[in-house]
């Protein structure tokens, strides 16, 4: 049997107008379907959560079924689910507890650890989520075995689940599941593993050197960010790991700790082949507040990288006087960009508006001062500041010297 | 004798012919490309029930972005929108406003509403840019940076803003729209989840005229109350949702829109920024880019994320519409022009074989098609060849079809985003998704056929928006109605 062109195109049509006609009937009644529900569950809600919130909040150890009208409907069921796990996120210790021991007497821990079971992704790291935020004990050994989950979002909530219910025990499949490729799993174990404080510090120390070099560098962040000093040797010898990311982010561990042990470790690093690492060692040389670094941090103000030369900056305005003088002395260096980076590094530090404001000091050794600081700077070409004061200062006396030596320096002479 | 009336009717009836594939094809593709979508989406929904947005807020190693906004002549709007960005809801950022040499008092409302200072800032000029007279800084807000430079166009203080962009990761954002307090933890999260592989990410547009909007943000989610924009936004929500997500599943989008894009500093610096001739710099930038990473070899994403949210203003007449589109089209002409060895070449996988033909045959092209078939028509019934029942047939099925695709995208929206929460809305959209095609797309097709005349004869405008500002939500201190004449740069168009 054949089809005329103008069948098939009639049959076409017919198909698409059916098509259409089932797409718009789907729109409005998922619409009608989603708001009806929302209405009901409201009110429903409304009914319930005063009972949750005076299980809650009692002191008594009756059990939640006590303060519920069972049994409960499924819609019910998943209302009441809702208002403990909200409830949940607010509450700390003895009534903390108390929800994780409603979601057991409800069933509701028991039904989420089988749903780590559910074919579907979503619906195990939905249930991970849950028994996270339940705090249910028994959840812990059904959690451990979904970090093995071929889903990265569900190990990566079952090791959160593990990481608020807070067991000893989860710590360890934490720091392995460290070695994730991914940023954004480190991330969220780095805040679980924080989060878990000293309790996740041996485990980090023991599993180190058998990580791979991400993974270090994310243990190395852990560390320095749960500031710990028994990570101290650790950090000493990751300095002068092979990898350029290890080395860097030890540096960076080494300014949270700051340890002023470790300046010598720091100073050297300044001299790494990797910017990163110089970079680092320059910002944490800065936190350390190690005054026995401000030659080298100059010497790091010529630095080819502009970061480092950024950090060393900002390491040597946070030094103090001794500092200060160090950067002062660097717009006489040979490089340019060293020369710039100081008089941005003075101005950021209100330094040039100091020496600005002496211009019109009654001490004369302090005029002499400041003149020979702007006449530098304006040598230099830069200008910006200096320009905006001339014209800004609030003392006519500064603003008329500074118009003076502005007129009378060539800008960019040095 | 040659018999002209046989041969113009075979002419006339071989095209008819070709038109029916064509259209098949072209229709064929859309379904595809709205399958592909409904999938993605309804994954993208289940993914984003666990959004960790908390943690990539608080997190250290969460990548810092600077913020670039091109500027001219904003002076009405900029002061609302750096107010607005400042406040986004992200870690660590810097917002760069570059003063694209405007002749009107931009840079001194900045410069007076933040108290800025001129600094001595030093940074590397890694692109060639027109000169910077001065940057400015606040020494109370850190992160906001102020570039004042001579008039050299968009693409030109983008590459501006990168070379003074302290951080690996920058995101462009026009100065007449709003990006969402969200959009930034959004957006980066492809960065977080694919460090190594990810390029970049756009956001998607969506309508302002019709909402309210306070202190920069838009508190008021409403349409418009007039026909022209009700098509923009069903238009949008096509070109977005059943379009750019089906893309960015096949690995082959190849426009991130200007109004809102993060990208990877390093990579775009390597292909030299954005082209100061380019008439759509933000299609030529992601074309650059991937001609670039194929030949180099690289694994790479360049993906639409669908709930980070910029809201922008679209035209609401004709006159400016169709300035608009002109440019668009005719960057679109311009890109595909300059890129044309990318076609059918194996080197660039699914981009050369899909992605730039589509691009060829179905958006530059079928606009002549479509107008072609208009004249075609009266040509036929003259000539005595048209089977006027067939045609009929034909009109209404391209029509239902057009409508199939719009009300298509509302459900998208319907299950996933749902931004237009009444029924109202929900009518709207539909009506628009039906009107849309009684005139609306017939008259975009004859844009883009006079645009693309205008490429040939080398006519260059860049197609001034007219913008009316958005409807300000009454409230204490809430500032004067935002206006400002700006450039667009966002491209529905699939």
């Amino acid at each position: 049997m054949t089809y005329s062109d103008r069948e098939i195109l009639v049959l076409t049509i017919a198909v698409t107008v059916g098509v259409l006609a089932l797409i718009t009937l789907a729109i409005v009644l998922n619409k009608a379907w989603r708001e009806a529900r929302e209405a009901f569950d409201r009110r429903r809600r409304a009914a319930l959560e005063p009972e949750v919130f005076r299980y809650a909040g009692a002191a008594e150890a009756r059990s939640i079924r006590e303060y519920l009208p069972l049994p409960l409907t499924p819609r019910d069921r998943a209302i009441v689910e809702a208002i403990l796990l909200d409830v949940a996120g607010l509450l700390k210790g003895a009534s903390r507890e108390r929800i994780a021991t409603a979601c057991e007497a409800l069933g509701l821990a028991a039904e989420a650890i089988d749903g780590l079971g559910a074919r579907r992704w979503w619906r195990r790291a939905e249930a991970a989520e849950k028994l996270g935020v339940m705090g249910s004990k028994q959840a812990v050994e059904p959690l451990v075995a979904a970090l093995k989950d071929p889903s990265d979002e569900v190990r990566m909530r079952a090791a959160r689940a593990l990481g608020r219910i807070r067991g000893r025990t989860s710590i360890r499949p934490l720091v392995q599941a460290l070695s994730d490729p991914s940023r954004w799993s480190a991330i969220r174990l780095a805040e679980i593993l924080i989060g878990a404080g000293d309790d996740a510090v041996d485990e980090l120390l023991q599993a180190f050197d058998g990580l791979p070099a991400h993974a270090r560098v994310s243990a190395l962040d852990v560390l320095g960010r749960i500031r710990t000093p028994r990570a101290a040797d650790l950090l000493r010898r990751s300095i002068r790991d092979p990898d350029a990311d290890v080395r860097a982010r030890a540096a960076h561990a080494m300014g949270l700790l700051a340890d002023p042990g470790f300046a010598g470790a720091l100073m050297g690093a300044l001299a790494d082949e990797a910017w990163a690492v110089r970079a680092m060692a320059a910002k944490a040389i800065g936190r350390l507040g190690a005054q026995a670094a401000i030659p080298v941090l100059a010497e790091r103000m010529s630095d080819r990288e502009w970061w480092v030369r950024s950090n060393a900056g900002d390491a040597l305005r946070a030094l103090g006087p001794a500092g200060r003088e160090a950067l002062i002395r660097t717009l006489d260096a040979a490089d340019t960009y060293a020369r710039h980076q100081a008089v941005a590094q003075l101005e950021e530090g209100g330094i040039i508006d100091e020496y600005v404001a002496d211009l019109a000091s009654a001490d004369a050794a302090r005029r002499v001062a400041a003149i020979a600081f702007v006449e530098k700077v304006i040598a230099l070409g830069r200008v910006d500041r200096l320009s905006h004061q001339a014209v800004e200062h609030t003392q006519e006396g500064v603003r008329r010297k500074l118009l003076e030596i502005l007129k009378a320096v060539p800008e960019g002479a040095s | 004798m040659i018999d002209w009336r046989a041969i113009l009717s075979d002419l006339v009836l071989g095209f008819n012919d070709w038109v029916l594939w064509y259209f098949g094809a072209l229709n064929s593709f859309y379904v595809i490309l709205f399958l592909v979508s409904l999938y993605e989406v309804l994954r993208f929904v289940k993914r984003t029930f666990f959004s960790d947005y908390e943690q990539i807020l608080k997190s250290e190693m969460t990548w810092p972005i600077s913020i670039i906004v091109p500027a001219h002549n904003e002076a009405r709007t900029i002061v609302e929108t750096i107010h607005s960005l400042l406040g986004v809801n992200y870690g660590e950022f810097e917002v760069i406003v570059v003063n694209d040499g405007s002749t009107d008092d931009t840079l001194q409302k900045v410069v007076r509403t933040f108290d800025l200072k001129r600094t001595d800032r030093v940074y590397r000029r890694t692109l060639e840019t027109s000169d910077v007279r001065g940057i400015y800084a606040s020494l109370e807000m850190p992160n906001l940076v102020v570039v004042d430079k001579v008039r050299g166009g968009k693409a030109d203080s983008l590459n501006t803003g990168i070379n003074v962009s302290r951080y690996p990761l920058y995101c462009s954002v026009d100065a007449d729209s709003i990006i969402e307090d969200n959009a930034l933890l959004r957006v980066v999260k492809p960065f977080m989840e694919h460090p190594e592989e990810m390029v970049a990410a756009g956001g998607i547009v969506r309508i302002a005229n019709g909402c309210k909007v306070r202190d920069g943000r838009v508190v008021d989610i409403g349409l418009p109350n007039r026909m022209l924009p009700i098509f923009q936004v069903v238009e949008y929500l096509r070109a977005f949702l059943s379009g750019r997500i089906g893309w960015s599943t096949m690995r082959s989008l190849l426009i991130i829109s200007g109004a809102f894009g993060l990208y990877r500093k390093a990579d775009v610096v390597a292909v030299g920024g954005y082209d100061r001739f380019s008439q759509t710099e933000d299609l030529e930038l992601v074309l650059k880019l991937h001609d670039h990473l194929r030949r180099q070899k690289r694994r790479y994403r360049i993906v639409f994320v669908p709930d980070p949210v910029c809201w922008t203003e679209v035209p609401s007449t004709f006159r400016v519409l169709a300035r608009q589109r002109n440019r668009w089209h005719r960057g679109l002409v311009q890109s595909l022009w300059r890129h044309r060895r990318m076609m059918f070449n194996p080197k660039y996988g699914v981009i050369g074989w899909v992605a730039m033909p589509y691009f060829v045959l179905f958006e530059l092209f079928g606009p002549f098609v479509e107008v072609l078939g208009y004249i075609t028509i009266p040509l036929a019934y003259m000539l005595g060849v048209l089977n006027f029942d067939f045609f009929l047939l034909f009109l209404i099925f391209s029509i239902i079809f057009g409508i199939f695709l719009s009300i298509a995208a509302v459900l998208l929206e319907e299950i996933s985003f749902r931004r237009y929460p009444g029924w109202q809305h929900l009518a709207m959209l539909v009506l628009g998704g039906v009107l849309e095609n009684f005139g609306f797309r017939q008259v975009l097709s004859l844009f883009k056929v006079k645009a693309f005349w205008d490429y040939l004869w080398r006519r260059k405008s860049w197609g001034r928006m007219e913008r009316e500002g958005f409807r300000q939500a009454p409230a204490a201190g809430a500032g004067a109605a935002g206006a400002g004449a700006a450039n667009a740069g966002v491209r529905p168009s699939r």
